[in-house]
């Protein structure tokens, strides 16, 4: 948070810390939580990030946060059909757990319960004096589901989390376990009806030689907030593949923190941001390479039209004794009209000598000789920038092994572009 | 010239041994060719001469003119007249060919105690040299390698053996990715080196580059042994009947 | 691994200390009561025969200082710097102002010689390099040496005050004012006037505001419209007064359609101290017209402990004012326990062009955050950003820099490239760009690696008889040579080997 005084409190600030105070008696958890949740509200007393907060650069909280709408509990969400036919769907509607469903190989547990039990303190409270999205969700958190996948599990279908707000403020988690030599796919739905205040802070263990697929797909009305926090650990020889899709929102901040902590373990990164409207979409990535012999690539496309503004930060770290470390970061723009910005800040901080690191960032316009070429073969100029634009975008999806999921993303894209193209 | 003793290595990084108990005399004047199947240890015994630290010997002995070269780093390895021709000659980005040419003679003259060049001759040498090969002037002043296609990385490096007028050439897979044309001008450039105080050891997978470069002994390695050792014709007979049966022969 | 370890022993054993310019001149020097206050101010402009405008203008950006932060964003850590603990003006008693060539003190020149840059002009001209017989050889020159080989006019700023100009009378014949920032306040006051601090305002930041404030000397360059400069312009600073801070102020100006290439190098003595440096420059290029400013830093880095050595805290800045106009800096950063620097462009004008070009090698302890700013405001503007950084022993080498497209700088064009190069375990390299684009014309194009020296190629260069040090170095420069191009010829050769220099001992 921000480490300067503030002189005076924003309306939002304010309505924040007086919501707490209201909330304060609904919120589940022992003792520990709430002392969890004082800290966090009182790292938000501090003020909301400004520019001047280094991860917050391009991203003024403080300034873009300017209204916060009140709880509403008389609000309920409306499950969405899941992404893929046939998975298993656990949903929080505008911020409640609906009945869980049995899944083979994982047991679900409640995070307003896990809240309770004794054991979920440490999992709470701002990482560090800029995590205003860990504070804001520790100090309001009140459900969420956590799954423990046992160990040599292989999920047939992708389990999907929906988070399906209905206006107010909505501030939930999904955690997850994962055991050792699990295959899985998890689906996490953002979306809803509302202009809801919407925090979710995502925790992922990937144990020792499992392979996971986490897919993000972040469609809120453009009249809501998001403010997401995925945070994950990998382990020894395990895969983690994160997608991301951001298609809403008027303000969204999507944080991705990956720790690679087991020697041989590997990280993928695929992100498209489609932004419309007048909007500003945030995607702010630190990756931490702590041990020898792990990779890590990631590659976000995005593409902006009307008035909105973009950011992609990316940060790798390779610690000291992280030798061998293979790491590349790509960041692609197609900016689409003269009043859409983005900002891209793709960081290496090395510290270890026997490294390949690099990354690579672009703006640009479609390319003319492609365009030219297609119109020369008579396609109309608008349907070749479709056809260019959309490949831009594919190229990222399709590098997703699940056809299902290539398909049912690809039709996202489609309807992205039938009402926004 | 080159006498390998019971040689045993392994690869420094996972301890996996590679040459295990090589012998193998080559000598002066001679032309000597080392086949085998892929995975025998034919990269490996040209990196372990010219010294490389991805590999320990374990045992054994390498004698160049009757001395170990085994406490000798890889310059050290050069001044004293070893040269290796590699299969992938590595790229070195910024530093022209020519520059390179002079640093590299320079360094060596400088080892053995000679006064460096002057710019002048050489330029002549240079000239000379790449005349025989074929070579453009305009490519010594790109960087070495860089951009370089895989016959002119080759000739580049039958180029530097020619102006460092090495005492052992070793040729890694000289003849991968040459057409005929750029092999018969490789194979001319090797050739125009016999000399009777000049050994060369020729690392092939095919018999091909052996009908230019005709060798007065052929040595079979599988699993890094010599298992086999003949004339010219034993690499006919590899030729028609491939290495299954000299394996099988030494099993 | 052994390599690392061996690495790591090789690195422990670092000799810093081969800093060949750190001998100090034993000369009396007069020298401003340490501290800094309004009353400072006034006794630097009265030394100085400032005329009252200039020092109105010291004394606004003094209170405007006062009201300011040290910036903390830079990845540099040092103790808190005491700024009443710096002499804000030293000056060789015998001189307080640049004179005639017969009348510098001769302990001087002495020590210009020995710096290896001639001042008396006859000498120079006697020493024009002949003509080599042409060589087809990369760096295959006569001399090393552009000060005692080439002409150079040279502008020598000893500690605060410029002891002499050379050649003045002969670029003065081709209408080019080229004198210390002193001078030109006095002769010229209007191009001052009308110039300074128009592309770094007084209270841009910290160090350039304290600069305005406390400014002691620098160049002056007024290159009129249509003229090439006849020859290549250059500063040499020396700091050599204990306890002292060298703030100076360069101003360079090319009316449209002029040309000047302009070098700058700097050294200091070996001392326990940190000692402060603090410059502003400032470039204006009308239409049509081109600057090149190259510089070779070489401040003293301190010891093998860190201890000691310059804190190069730097604004320099170019405004491409007119159309078509092009600014360049080409930088080789070896010097200074703390490097921090960031010179850019502002591509105000139609079709203008921004250039920079960086080498920054750090060793020991020293700590460089560098980089460049490049702002597209004009149309069609252009811009090209080569960085390469090599990180030695434990030290921190950071490239920083950010290019942005503004509404209006429709066709803005850059292409960013920078590369680090780690040798050793113990140091770090990090690459922080910022870039903004709000034209949906830009086009930007961003590539960083980091790597080290392959093995396989130390190996290969090392097969050819090219020994371990040697090889590497080899290297080394073949991974700059992209940067070493832009620099003058002379001074290109010079940097080559200053890097190699620095770089010794760090190789295992």
């Amino acid at each position: 948070m921000n480490m300067h005084a503030q002189p005076q409190s924003t309306p939002a600030e304010t309505a924040l810390i007086d919501a707490f105070g209201e909330r304060l008696s609904h919120l589940p958890g022992d003792g520990e939580v709430a002392l969890k949740r004082d800290q966090s509200v009182e790292a938000l007393k501090r003020g909301l990030p400004t520019r001047r907060i280094e991860t917050w650069h391009y991203t003024d909280l403080r300034r873009l946060l300017t209204a916060v709408p009140e709880f509403d509990a008389t609000l309920a969400g409306k499950p969405a059909a899941p992404l893929i036919e046939g998975s298993p769907v656990l949903a929080l509607l505008n911020g409640v757990a609906a009945r869980p469903v049995a899944i083979e190989g994982v047991d679900v547990e409640r995070i307003s319960e896990k809240l309770g039990d004794g054991t979920y303190a440490p999992a709470l409270g701002p990482q560090g004096a800029d995590d205003a999205i860990g504070a804001l969700n520790s100090a309001f958190v009140a459900d969420g589901w956590l799954l423990n996948i046992a160990d040599g599990t292989v999920l047939d279908k992708p389990i999907e989390l929906q988070n399906v707000q209905a206006g107010g403020q909505v501030h939930a988690r999904l955690a997850a376990k994962v055991g050792a030599g699990v295959t899985a796919t998890i689906v996490e739905r953002q979306t809803g009806s509302g202009d809801a205040l919407v925090s979710c802070v995502d925790n992922v263990v990937v144990g020792d030689g499992s392979h996971v697929t986490w897919v993000i797909v972040q469609e809120q009305p453009e009249s809501a907030t998001h403010l997401g926090q995925f945070n994950a650990w990998i382990g020894k020889d395990a895969k983690l593949t994160l997608f991301f899709m951001n298609a809403g929102g008027r303000l969204v901040r999507q944080e991705i923190r990956v720790a690679a902590k087991g020697e041989g373990s590997d990280f993928q990164l695929r992100g498209v941001n489609l932004l419309s409207g007048d909007t500003h979409t945030d995607v702010t990535m630190v990756l931490d390479h702590e041990v020898p012999h792990t990779g890590s690539r990631e590659i976000v496309r995005n593409v902006v039209t009307g008035k909105a503004k973009g950011v992609f930060q990316g940060r790798i770290n390779v610690h000291q004794y992280a030798q061998k470390t293979d790491a590349k970061m790509a960041c692609n723009t197609l900016l689409l009209s003269d009043d859409g910005e983005f900002s891209t800040k793709p960081e290496l901080e090395i510290f270890a000598d026997d490294v390949q690191c690099g990354h690579g960032a672009t703006v640009t316009e479609i390319d003319h000789g492609h365009l030219f070429y297609l119109m020369a073969r008579g396609v109309s100029e608008k349907s070749a920038r479709g056809l260019l634009v959309k490949a831009f975008l594919a190229e990222v999806i399709e590098e997703l092994e699940d056809e299902q999921l290539v398909e049912a993303l690809e039709a996202k894209l489609d309807r992205w572009f039938a009402t926004h193209g | 010239m080159l006498e390998i003793k019971n040689l045993h290595a392994r690869i420094v990084e996972d301890g996996t041994e590679i040459i295990r108990g090589l012998n193998l005399t080559v000598n002066a004047g001679e032309v000597a060719a080392i086949m085998g199947p892929n995975g025998s240890g034919k990269s490996t015994l040209s990196y372990i001469l010219a010294g490389k630290e991805d590999y320990d010997v374990t045992e054994g002995d390498i004698l160049y003119n009757g001395e170990s070269i085994l406490e000798m780093d890889p310059a050290e390895r050069a001044a004293a007249g070893i040269f290796l021709a590699f299969q992938y000659p590595m790229e070195i980005p910024g530093v022209a060919t020519m520059e390179f040419l002079k640093v590299a003679m320079n360094e060596q003259r400088k080892a053995r105690g000679e006064e460096p060049l002057k710019v002048p001759e050489l330029l002549k040498r240079v000239k000379a040299a790449s005349a025989t090969l074929q070579m453009d002037m305009g490519m010594l002043k790109r960087p070495l390698n860089v951009g370089f296609s895989g016959g002119e990385k080759k000739r580049a490096e039958i180029l530097q053996m020619k102006l460092l007028e090495p005492k052992l050439c070793v040729m890694d897979e000289t003849d991968s990715g040459l057409d005929i044309d750029a092999l018969k001008v490789v194979a001319d450039g090797v050739n125009s080196l016999r000399a009777p105080d000049r050994a060369i050891v020729v690392i092939t997978h095919y018999q091909r580059l052996l009908e230019y470069i005709v060798p007065d002994a052929v040595h079979v390695l599988y699993k890094g042994q010599v298992i086999k050792s003949g004339d010219k014709s034993l690499a006919l007979e590899l030729e028609a009947n491939g290495y299954a049966g000299v394996i099988g022969e030494a099993a | 691994m052994p390599a690392v370890q061996d690495t790591i022993d090789r690195v422990r054993k670092i000799d810093v200390d081969q800093y060949k310019y750190g001998f100090e001149t034993t000369i009396e020097s007069e020298k401003a009561p340490k501290g800094l206050s309004e009353e400072i101010i006034r006794f630097i402009s009265a030394k100085k025969n400032e005329p009252d405008w200039m020092l109105e203008w010291r004394l606004e950006a003094y209170r405007r200082w006062l009201t300011l932060e040290e910036p903390t964003w830079a990845r540099v850590e040092h103790p808190k710097i005491d700024f009443q603990d710096v002499h804000y003006y030293a000056a060789p008693k015998t001189q307080s102002g640049p004179t005639s060539l017969d009348e510098v003190d001769p302990e001087l020149l002495r020590t210009y010689e020995k710096l290896g840059i001639p001042l008396k002009e006859q000498e120079i001209l006697a020493g024009v390099r002949k003509q080599e017989e042409p060589s087809e050889l990369n760096g295959e020159l006569a001399s090393d040496n552009i000060y005692q080989s080439g002409r150079v006019a040279v502008d020598a700023v000893f500690d605060s005050v410029s002891v002499v100009t050379t050649f003045k009378a002969e670029l003065a014949k081709a209408g080019v004012i080229f004198c210390s920032i002193s001078e030109a306040i006095r002769e010229h006051p209007d191009l001052v006037r009308k110039y300074l601090a128009s592309v770094v305002p007084i209270s841009d930041n910290f160090y350039a505001t304290l600069n305005s404030a406390v400014f002691t000397d620098g160049s002056f360059v007024f290159v009129p419209k249509g003229v090439r400069c006849p020859m290549e312009l250059s500063t040499y600073f020396r700091i050599n007064e204990k306890g002292t801070g060298q703030f100076e102020r360069t101003l360079i100006i090319a009316e449209e359609g002029a040309y000047v290439s302009y070098l700058e190098g700097c050294t200091a003595p070996q001392r326990d101290e940190n000692q402060l440096h603090a410059a502003v420059v400032e470039l204006i290029a009308l239409d049509d017209a081109e600057i090149k400013y190259s510089t070779v830093q070489n401040w003293y880095p301190g010891d093998a402990d860190g201890k000691g050595g310059i804190y190069n805290f730097v604004t320099k800045r170019g405004d491409c004012r007119g159309d078509r106009s092009k600014i360049s800096w080409t930088q080789v950063e070896t010097g200074s326990a703390i490097t921090w620097k960031y010179p850019s462009c502002i591509l105000r004008g139609d079709d203008s062009q921004g250039e920079f070009y960086s080498i920054a090698v750090s060793n020991g302890y020293q700590q460089i955050d560098s980089g460049t700013k490049m702002i597209h405001l004009g149309k069609n503007t252009k811009s090209r950003i080569i960085s390469k950084g090599i990180a030695a022993g434990f030290s921190q080498n950071t490239y920083r820099g950010q290019v942005s497209a503004h509404r209006k700088a429709t066709n803005a064009r850059n292409f960013t490239n920078c590369d680090s190069l780690l040798i050793g375990d113990q140091c770090g390299a990090h690459t922080v760009p910022y870039m903004e684009a709000k034209n949906a014309t830009a086009q930007f194009e961003h590539e960083a690696t980091t790597s080290k020296i392959s093995e396989d190629q130390k190996f290969y260069v090392m097969q050819r008889g090219i020994p371990e040090e040697e090889a590497i170095a080899l290297i080394v420069n073949g991974f700059v040579k992209d940067v070493i191009q832009e620099l003058p010829m002379e001074f290109a050769v010079e940097a080559q080997k200053l890097i190699n220099i620095s770089l010794e001992g760090s190789v295992g």
